[in-house]
C-alpha cells in the first residue's frame, strides 16, 4: 500500500505539472497577443489598485453580487489557506518559525472549513437562491468537505502517528520515500489530497488577473467617451 | 480533413485568459435575460466558455502541441455555435461576474470564430454583408429612403460644420420618431451641425461587428471617418448606443489611427446644451417616467448619468427607476443580432420590460436605442400590459 500511495503520489505530482504546462502554453501563446479592438486607456489608480486588493483578498465581487454566498466563500478560502500553511510543517525540516506560528491559527481553521463548505453547498443546493451548479465544483467541494472531516476526525479522535506521517510525507517531498503510516484514516486523507491535487481547477492561477484587470478596466470606462 | 485552425486566433491575451479564469460560479445567469426567458443553463456563461475552453485545449493544449491538433466534436461547436448566436450580448453576465469577465466583449469575438469556421452567423444574420454591400444598410432599403420619410422641412442641414449627426440605419429605417426627434432637438439648440449625403451614411459596422462578420468592416469606417473629415468635423454626434459603442471603442483600430472628431451621444451634447442655457425645456409634463439603460451606451461606454439629467430638466416629471438600472439595466431582447433569429426570446424579454414599467405605475416608458425602440413596440403588440413608449429625443423635442 506504501509503495502504491508513492509512485500515486509521484503520477499525479507530474500530472499536475503536466496540466500546469499545457495551461502555460496558452496563456504564454496569450500574453505574445496585441490587446485587440476596443480595449479602453487603462490606467491604474490608487483607487483601482485598493479595489483590486480588495476583490483579491476579501473576494470583494463575490460581496458584491451575492453576500449570502461571499460569507461562506470567504471563510472557505481564508481557512483552506491556513490548514494549508499548517500542513506545511510536515513538508519542511527544519520548520520556520512561521510556519510554528500557523499552527494555532490553522488548527482553529481546521474545524471552521467543514462548517464553511456545508454552508456553501447549503446555499448552492437546498436553497432557491443559486440557478446553476456546476458539477465540477460539486466534487471539488465535496471532496474538500471529505479531506477537512476526516482531518478533525484525525485530530480530534483517532490521531495518526505523526512523526510516522512526518517522515512519509517528508521523505515524498524530498524524493525519499519512507514506510506509510499505519493509520486507515490519514491514508484515505493523503489519497483525497492527491486526488484534489489532480482536479485543483486552474482558475486560482488566473482569477485574481483577471480580477485586477477588470478593476482598471472599470476605472478606464471614463475613457471611453466622456473624457477622449 | 482535421480543421487545424487555433481557436484562439481571434482572442485578444485578455480575453484569453478570461476563458481560463472563470470558476463556474453561475452568479451571471442569475442577471442573464436569456436565462430568465428560456431557463436554458445550456445557453448559460459557464457552458459557453467550457465548450470553449474544450476546444482550445483540442487545437493549442499540451497533447495537441506534441501530437497535433485534435479534431473537435462537431456537434459540441454546433451547441456551442447556437448558445453563442442566442446570447442578446448584452454584458450583464459580466458586470455580475465575481471575477470581472468583460463579456460584451469576448461573446462576438467568439462569434467571429464561428464564422470562420463557418458555423456562424446563423438565420437572417447570414444576409447582412451583402445587404449593407447593395445598399449601404443591413435592412437592404434603399439609401434615397433614409432621411426622406421622417426629416423635418424645417431643419436646415449645413454643409460643413464643427458637430455632424449620424442617423444610423435602424433608427432611419426602424425607429424614425427617435432620429426626426434627434434633429429637431438638435436644430433647437441652434448650432449648425452636418450630414453625409444618404448614399454615403453607410453602416457604422456594427451588425457586422456583433456577429462576427468583420471582412467589411475597414472599408465602411474608413469611408464614414474621410466623410465627416471632408466636412470639417470635429464632434460627431449619434444617438443609437450600437453605433456610439463600435465608433469609440473599435473605429480607431479599424480605421488605423485615432479619430479627427470625437464621438458623442446625443444626450451628453443635449445635456450639456440644457446646462449652459442653449436649450431650454419651456412645457411641463405631469407624468411619472420610466428610463430604460441601452446596454451598449450604459455598460457599453458608461453613459448613465447625461440621459437622467435630460429627463430631470423637463418641468413636472417624476422619474422612476427599474430595478435594474445604469450599469446593471436588463437587456431588453434586442441585443446582439439576437432577435433577428430568436424572436420569440425578444418579444419576451421585451414584455419583462413593459411589465416592470407597468408595475411601477410608469405613465411612459423611455427609451435612447432605435433596435430597443422597434423591438419593445413590437413586443407590446398583443400584450396584456400596455405602456406609452417614446423615445428620449422624441419626448424633448416635442416640448421645447
Ligand atoms: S459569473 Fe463569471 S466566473 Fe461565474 S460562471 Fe459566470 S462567467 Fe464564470
Ligand atoms: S451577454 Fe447577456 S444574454 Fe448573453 S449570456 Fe451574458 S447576460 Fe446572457
Amino acid at each position: 500500500m506504501g509503495k502504491f500511495l508513492i509512485v500515486a503520489a509521484y503520477a499525479v505530482y507530474a500530472a499536475f505539472w503536466l496540466r500546469f504546462l499545457g495551461h502555460a502554453l496558452v496563456w504564454r501563446k496569450a500574453s505574445q497577443r496585441l490587446e485587440a479592438l476596443g480595449a479602453p486607456l487603462a490606467r491604474w489608480s490608487v483607487k483601482g489598485c485598493a479595489l483590486a486588493v480588495l476583490d483579491v483578498v476579501l473576494l470583494g465581487r463575490v460581496f458584491i453580487v451575492n453576500p449570502a454566498l461571499w460569507i461562506g466563500e470567504w471563510v472557505f478560502h481564508a481557512s483552506f489557506l491556513l490548514v494549508v500553511l499548517r500542513h506545511l510543517r510536515f513538508f519542511l525540516d527544519p520548520v520556520p518559525d512561521w510556519v510554528w506560528w500557523m499552527q494555532t491559527p490553522g488548527l482553529i481553521a481546521g474545524y471552521v472549513l467543514p462548517f464553511a463548505l456545508l454552508y456553501i453547498l447549503v446555499i448552492r443546493l437546498l436553497t432557491k437562491l443559486e440557478k446553476y451548479a456546476a458539477p465540477a465544483n460539486l466534487f471539488l467541494l465535496g471532496l474538500v468537505l471529505a479531506i477537512s472531516s476526516i482531518g478533525v476526525v484525525m485530530h480530534g479522535l483517532f490521531k495518526p502517528d505523526l512523526v510516522d506521517v512526518k517522515l512519509f510525507i517528508f521523505g515524498i517531498a524530498h524524493f525519499a520515500p519512507a514506510a506509510a503510516p499505519g493509520s486507515v484514516l490519514f491514508l484515505l486523507h493523503f489519497c483525497l489530497v492527491l486526488v484534489l491535487v489532480l482536479f485543483l481547477p486552474t482558475h486560482i492561477f488566473i482569477a485574481p488577473l483577471v480580477m485586477l484587470e477588470a478593476r482598471k478596466r472599470e476605472q478606464a470606462l471614463r475613457l471611453v467617451i466622456h473624457e477622449k | 480533413m482535421k480543421n487545424k485552425r487555433s481557436f484562439t486566433i481571434e482572442l485578444s491575451a485578455r480575453q484569453i485568459l478570461e476563458l481560463d479564469a472563470c470558476t463556474r460560479c453561475g452568479e451571471c445567469l442569475k442577471h442573464c435575460p436569456v436565462q430568465d426567458v428560456t431557463g436554458n443553463p445550456a445557453v448559460s456563461p459557464p457552458e459557453k466558455i467550457r465548450m470553449f475552453r474544450e476546444f482550445i485545449r483540442a487545437t493549442d493544449g499540451l497533447k495537441a502541441r506534441l501530437f497535433g491538433p485534435a479534431e473537435v466534436d462537431q456537434k459540441l461547436l454546433q451547441d456551442f455555435a447556437k448558445a453563442v448566436y442566442e446570447c442578446t450580448t448584452c454584458g450583464a453576465c459580466g458586470q455580475n461576474c465575481p471575477v470581472g469577465i468583460f463579456t460584451q466583449r469576448l461573446w462576438p469575438m467568439l462569434r467571429k470564430e464561428m464564422v470562420k469556421r463557418g458555423l456562424g452567423p446563423i438565420g437572417a444574420q447570414a444576409e447582412t454583408p451583402a445587404a449593407i454591400k447593395n445598399s449601404g444598410n443591413p435592412y437592404n432599403k434603399p439609401a434615397a429612403e433614409r432621411y426622406k420619410p421622417w426629416f423635418p422641412e424645417t431643419v436646415k442641414v449645413a454643409d460643413r460644420s464643427d458637430i455632424a449627426y449620424y442617423a444610423g440605419c435602424t433608427g432611419a429605417y426602424e425607429a424614425q420618431p427617435m432620429v426626426r426627434g434627434d434633429v429637431l432637438v438638435l436644430n433647437a439648440i441652434g448650432e449648425p451641425f452636418t450630414m453625409l449625403p444618404p448614399e454615403e451614411e453607410v453602416c457604422c459596422g456594427f451588425p457586422l461587428f456583433i456577429t462576427g462578420q468583420h471582412d467589411l468592416l475597414k472599408d465602411l469606417v474608413t469611408r464614414l471617418v474621410k466623410g465627416y473629415k471632408a466636412k470639417g468635423v470635429k464632434k460627431l454626434i449619434c444617438s443609437c448606443p450600437c453605433c456610439v459603442n463600435i465608433m469609440t471603442r473599435d473605429w480607431p483600430a479599424i480605421y488605423g489611427e485615432d479619430l479627427p472628431f470625437k464621438i458623442r451621444h446625443i444626450t451628453q451634447h443635449v445635456s450639456e446644451a440644457i446646462k449652459n442655457g442653449k436649450l431650454q425645456l419651456k412645457n411641463k409634463l405631469s407624468e411619472a417616467v420610466i428610463y430604460h439603460d441601452p446596454c451598449y451606451l450604459s455598460r457599453g461606454v458608461g453613459v448613465i448619468e447625461e440621459p437622467r439629467e435630460v429627463l430631470r430638466s423637463i418641468p413636472g416629471v417624476t422619474m422612476l427607476e427599474f430595478e435594474r438600472h445604469g450599469l446593471n439595466s436588463r437587456c431588453c431582447g434586442s441585443g446582439g443580432a439576437a432577435r433577428k433569429v430568436f424572436h420569440e426570446n425578444a418579444i419576451a424579454m421585451g414584455r419583462q420590460t413593459i411589465d416592470e414599467a407597468v408595475a411601477k405605475k410608469a405613465d411612459r416608458l423611455i427609451l435612447s436605442c432605435p433596435a430597443c425602440y422597434a423591438k419593445v413596440n413590437e413586443a407590446m403588440q398583443g400584450h396584456k400590459n400596455q405602456i406609452r413608449i417614446t423615445d428620449i429625443m422624441e419626448l424633448v423635442s416635442g416640448l421645447i
